[in-house]
């Protein structure tokens, strides 16, 4: 690839990213270096995570003070739009820590003089667990049966059924996948339906046998074979596909992948491209102190690895992939390139090629052995596998991280026994409760379903999100001092919907089967189907792609307007169905006026209303006919603060 | 090029802003506390968050000529030297591009015959230089008109919500669609630190209008649905003392409930096949078509922004057998900008409205790569339309290959940046370009365009006004 272009007075060239910046009034002739494909993922939908954490920004708010957080505002706001919080409980929360987290939590907000949080009423927590653990509402039965339940080991209880159950299964498949970046149809490269799918298998038959984490991990990690369709695993490397460069930018990007996912560590991705010094120096520590070539020896790691795709030989640009090793590549990363995706490579005084050592131990592979399987060995006894784990985990049930963002960890300021040099502070909001967390995990053997247990069972988690508001102060957030509100996940808006009302629908998805929920879909693009209106409906609340576009819940006029009007939503607020299977308002349109608000209530908002509520409910069946006045009603609460939020 | 250097020397003394991460030097400590740790002492500025927004300004004179901004964006980078900055290469430029001089504009008039008649109406600015060929960090340097990983880059707002935010006080009763409209960009950069009702509506185009503005039931069921809504709701509303934020739902609601029903909404926002079609029956030109109708409704917003992707052609970008690649995308552009500024120009709406047209930089020049492609450049155009500008003519001028800048065509006399079309565009729609506001969440002030009120180091492009 050549480029004519005139030479002249060249000032100061800087190359990198494979891409050029001039500062100055020419090009070099035949540049080399000018990007072919993807670029420096600093600047894509992630970068705003990276500068998230630098240390002008930590710096900078911890001056002005103003540091609330979205899903801080977002617990303003919603929780200042609910009705007192109604305690119906006959035991009595109590306020002696329970487990590890709450050993580290509340010394620390004693130490700052903050007060915490109430406990949850039990109305609060069974209607938050189910949602956080199960990415469903209660059904009245359920709530019902906690609500009135005596036990005082209830909660307890309550978390042990959920955790493993059918959708706690669905809804954690989903999360993994977004980790995990599931789907069949990305820039760099297509896994088809097919890869797609025993992608979902993989990771779903994996939560199911609650296989330990890190076994998860040495599996993505070292996965060889040749068919993406039949191997589900082999699908994570084929993520890390980069075309238009040697392969070495492959193998650059299965390092960097492999970081951001198990260590938490998305700034490797910036030194494979450069040295961190110049760079990081006031993004990252442990960055601007690491070279690019101690990026190349974790790259190296991958070097007889090689993407193969097999083409099928009746259907036309169709096929499944591989990772396989090659002749052509004995596991020498070699530095002798000089167009791609990134900066030449090009050799370091007399070495020619790097070969694999891992960055925070020095371990070194001798040069026989299966490299992936001792990176996957490296990387899972890496005690920052457990911290990364554990807090990617931890922001799923209190909405901010201990280290945030959670794919930005700056490894040379999490030891509070060896604090980073001034400005750079301690990372962690909490690096002793981090810590501990980490470490039972690893004695755990990394128990997904324990660490959740661990989490939801603390006093903790349990907080109330309600806060005296004249007295709140953003900056106790990252103490945990109240519980932070999230918006549901679109697939959460749309089952929580499809249950309530009990009007089911069937999804039949191709190549994979039927459904009825969204948190089973295997992926999110495009389902259930390219251009369906439910489709839509779920695009609409941000679910992301798992390719450019991350999962928000930011909020928007169209979100309003889909909730109001969309089909998904006024196809339920009706008296439908069969005796058989009527909808919520045909079991309720008949009842005592009393009873049907009351009914719709528990079913939608999983409490009952209040007197005002209840009275104001009973007028407004006054105002019409039984079933416009009713279907009214069912509609409002879909609308109400408290069905779309989490509290 | 004596600007030039006193430019380039003053983009190197301060290179957080001007630089991207990797082209800064090494910083040492003593150095980030010069930088960062001067100029937070805005202690003469207390608590402005609350008191209302303080702008400090410096007095300037702004063109003050577009109530409008229609910001087509071409993302992916066209090829300059293949359209507004034509160059013709022998044996490379295909004759069928057919160029033609027009007035003083060398124009592939074969390729963008419909544009061709519409150069009278195009300033073209050929001086623009690009700080970086990187797209997603190009393309977010393009929108907010700075440096996206300099001090307030990733809290910086849309060059779109910094308009929202000044004409708020402009909206009338019965404006009921957002300031900031963005049509097939769902991408697009959003309102930064500022609320979030400055973001842009994102929608893609459709012949039935914005989706779910109807409800099944119709509109007298909804209003008795909102009033029970308000029923319900009302008692638990408490007026935060802290103004409104990002997640306050209920005011999504309000506006989605005030696009409802709403027959000038539906006239704006509705076609016909017949119209799909005079702007080409593509996406893109349905959005060129909604573009001009919904500022000509006159319903609140008052800028738009607009996404055609795909210009990055790498490989055959003369398309196969004379299909694809330029030819595509290049008819696409031509047949729904063209009928953008006519109907502009029959609606009136064309003296008031500012048409810009870019990308986030050029590409290569002269022959074609060994992928029949041009790679990435940072010698770009930026095309300017509507608001008085003075059509019929080119703005600096590139050297004979169109690889850098020989006459920059402007006062400044250096290259055209990023943060200088943001200044034009301010400065179109009357807004101070050197305004620093402080109500960011550091405390640092937030400058509409950087060092603009300080050093005065950028500003408009006031030759798109004059005659030449």
């Amino acid at each position: 690839m050549g480029s004519t272009v005139h030479m002249r007075r060249c000032s100061l060239v800087i190359i990198a990213a494979g891409l050029v910046v001039v500062a100055g009034t020419a090009i070099a002739e035949d540049a080399p270096y000018l990007v072919n494909h993807s670029e420096c993922t600093y600047f894509g939908a992630k970068h705003k995570e990276f500068v998230n954490t630098g240390l002008m920004r930590d710096v900078l708010k911890r001056r002005s003070g103003n540091v609330e957080s979205f899903a801080g505002a977002t617990t303003r706001a919603v929780t200042s739009r609910l009705v007192p919080a109604v305690d119906s409980s006959s035991i009595s929360q109590s306020s002696a820590p329970v487990n590890t987290i709450d050993k580290y939590v509340f010394p620390a907000l004693t130490v700052a003089g903050v007060a915490p949080a109430a406990p949850t009423t039990d109305y609060e927590f069974v209607r938050r667990i189910y949602l956080d653990l199960t990415g469903r509402v209660p059904t009245v039965d359920q709530l019902q049966q906690f609500i009135g339940s005596t036990d005082p080991a209830k909660r307890a209880k309550l978390i042990d059924s959920l955790i493993g159950s059918h959708s706690w299964i669905d809804k954690w498949t989903m999360y993994y996948g977004d980790l995990l970046k599931n789907n069949s149809n990305q820039t760099s490269v297509r896994r088809f339906p097919e890869g797609r799918d025993a992608f979902y298998h993989w990771i779903y038959s994996s939560l199911t046998e609650n296989k330990p984490y890190d076994q998860m991990a040495r599996e993505l990690i070292s996965a060889q074979g040749e068919n993406t369709f039949q191997q589900g695993e082999l699908n994570w490397l084929i993520g890390a596909r980069v075309t238009g460069g040697p392969i070495q930018d492959i193998w650059d990007q299965m390092a960097s992948n492999t970081a951001e996912t198990f260590l938490g560590l998305a700034n490797l991705n910036c030194l494979e491209c450069h040295n961190g010094r110049g760079h990081l120096d006031t993004i990252n520590l442990w960055g601007s102190q690491t070279t690019r070539q101690q990026a190349w020896q974790m790259s190296a790691f991958f070097s007889k690895a090689v993407q193969q795709y097999t083409a099928d030989p009746n259907v036309k640009n169709y096929g499944y992939w591989g990772i396989v090793s090659s002749k052509s590549y004995p596991g020498t990363y070699a530095l002798n390139t000089t167009t791609g995706n990134r900066p030449a490579r090009q050799p370091i005084g007399s070495t020619r090629s790097v070969t694999p050592v891992y960055l925070f131990n020095g371990d070194a592979p001798a040069q026989g052995d299966n490299y992936q399987a001792a990176l996957a060995k490296e990387v899972t006894s890496d005690f920052q596998f457990a911290r990364a784990s554990v807090n990617y985990i931890w922001k799923e049930f209190f909405g901010l991280g201990i280290v945030e963002p959670t794919n930005q960890f700056d490894p040379a300021r999490l030891d509070p026994n060896n604090p980073p040099p001034s400005p750079w502070t301690l990372q962690p909001t909490n690096p002793a409760l981090l810590d501990a967390m980490a470490k039972d995990f690893v004695a755990s053997g990394f128990d997904i379903q324990a660490l959740m247990r661990e989490i939801t069972n603390s006093q903790a988690y349990q907080l109330s999100s309600r806060y005296d508001p004249a007295a709140w102060n953003p900056q106790w957030e990252t103490l945990f001092a109240r519980h932070l509100v999230r918006r549901l996940w679109a697939e959460e808006i749309h089952d929580a919907i499809v249950q309530t009302s009990n009007v089911v629908p069937q999804y039949n998805i191709p190549d994979y089967g039927v459904t009825s929920w969204a948190m089973a879909f295997p992926e999110t693009l495009n389902m259930p189907g390219s251009g369906s209106g439910v489709s839509l409906f779920l695009n609409s609340f941000l679910r992301g792609d798992r390719d450019t576009a991350v999962r928000s819940d930011q909020l928007s006029i169209p979100q309003a307007l889909n909730i109001m009007n969309d089909p998904v939503v006024m196809t339920r607020v009706r008296a439908s169905g069969t005796a058989a299977k009527p909808s919520l308002l045909l079991q309720n349109i008949n009842k005592a006026p009393d009873q049907l608000v009351t009914n719709l209530f528990l079913t939608v908002l999983s409490r009952n209303p209040t007197p005002d509520e209840l009275q104001q409910g009973i007028n407004s069946l006054q105002s019409g006919t039984r079933t416009q006045t009713s279907e009214d009603l069912l509609w409002s609460l879909y609308n109400k603060v408290d069905f779309l939020f989490n509290y | 090029m004596r600007a030039q250097e006193q430019f380039d020397t003053f983009a190197r003394k301060y290179p957080h802003p001007h630089q991207p991460f990797y082209s800064r030097p090494h910083i040492t400590r003593r150095r980030w506390f010069q930088i960062f740790g001067a100029g937070v002492g805005v202690s003469c500025l207390a608590g402005p968050a609350r008191a209302g927004v303080v702008i400090k300004s410096n007095s300037v004179q702004t063109q003050n000529t577009a109530r409008n901004v229609i910001f087509l964006f071409m993302t992916g980078a066209p090829s300059h030297t293949d359209t507004f900055d034509l160059k013709v290469v022998d044996g490379t430029t295909p004759s069928n591009f057919s160029p033609a001089q027009i007035g003083s504009v060398l124009w592939p008039s074969g390729l963008l015959p419909n544009l061709a008649a519409h150069l009278p109406d195009m300033a073209i600015i050929r001086s623009m230089r690009a700080w970086a060929a990187a797209h997603q960090l190009g393309q977010h340097w393009v929108q907010i008109g700075r440096n996206p990983a300099a001090a307030l880059g990733d809290i910086a707002p849309n060059i779109g919500s910094i308009v929202a935010v000044e004409k708020e006080s402009e909206r009338q009763q019965g404006q009921v669609l957002p300031t900031f409209l963005a049509l097939n960009a769902f991408d697009a950069i959003g309102s930064g630190y500022l609320s979030a009702a400055y973001d842009p509506m994102r929608i893609a185009p459709a012949a039935t209008g914005i989706p779910n503005t109807t409800n099944i039931d119709g509109q007298s069921r909804m209003n008795s649905r909102w009033s029970l809504l308000h029923t319900l709701d009302d008692k638990l509303r408490v007026d935060s003392p802290l103004g409104q934020t990002a997640a306050d739902y209920a005011d999504f609601t309000t506006s989605a409930q005030n696009l409802m029903y709403n027959p000038d909404v539906q006239t704006a926002f509705n076609y016909t096949a017949d119209d799909s079609t005079r702007y080409g029956n593509t996406s893109f030109g349905n959005a060129c078509l909604l573009a001009q109708k919904i500022v000509a409704a006159n319903l609140g917003t008052r800028f738009v922004q607009v996404e055609l992707g795909g210009w990055d052609m790498h490989q055959n970008i003369y398309g196969q057998a004379g299909k694809g690649g330029l030819y595509t995308l290049g008819k696409t552009f031509d047949v729904g900008v063209s009928a953008m500024l006519d109907d502009l120009k029959k609606s009136g709406q064309l003296n008031q409205t500012l048409v810009v047209m870019m990308g986030e930089f050029g590409r290569t020049v002269g022959k074609l790569t060994g992928q029949a492609g041009r790679d990435h450049l940072l010698q770009q155009f930026v095309a300017f339309a509507g608001a008085g500008v003075k059509g019929g003519r080119a703005i600096g001028s590139t050297d004979a290959t169109g690889a850098s800048t020989d006459d920059p065509g402007w006062s400044r006399n250096r290259d055209v940046k990023p943060e200088d079309i943001e200044a034009t565009i301010y400065s179109a729609m009357g807004i101070n370009w050197t305004s620093v506001r402080y109500d960011d969440p550091f405390g640092r002030g937030f400058e509409y365009v950087p060092f603009s009120n300080s050093q005065d180091l950028y500003g408009p492009v006031n030759e798109l006004w004059q005659s030449s």
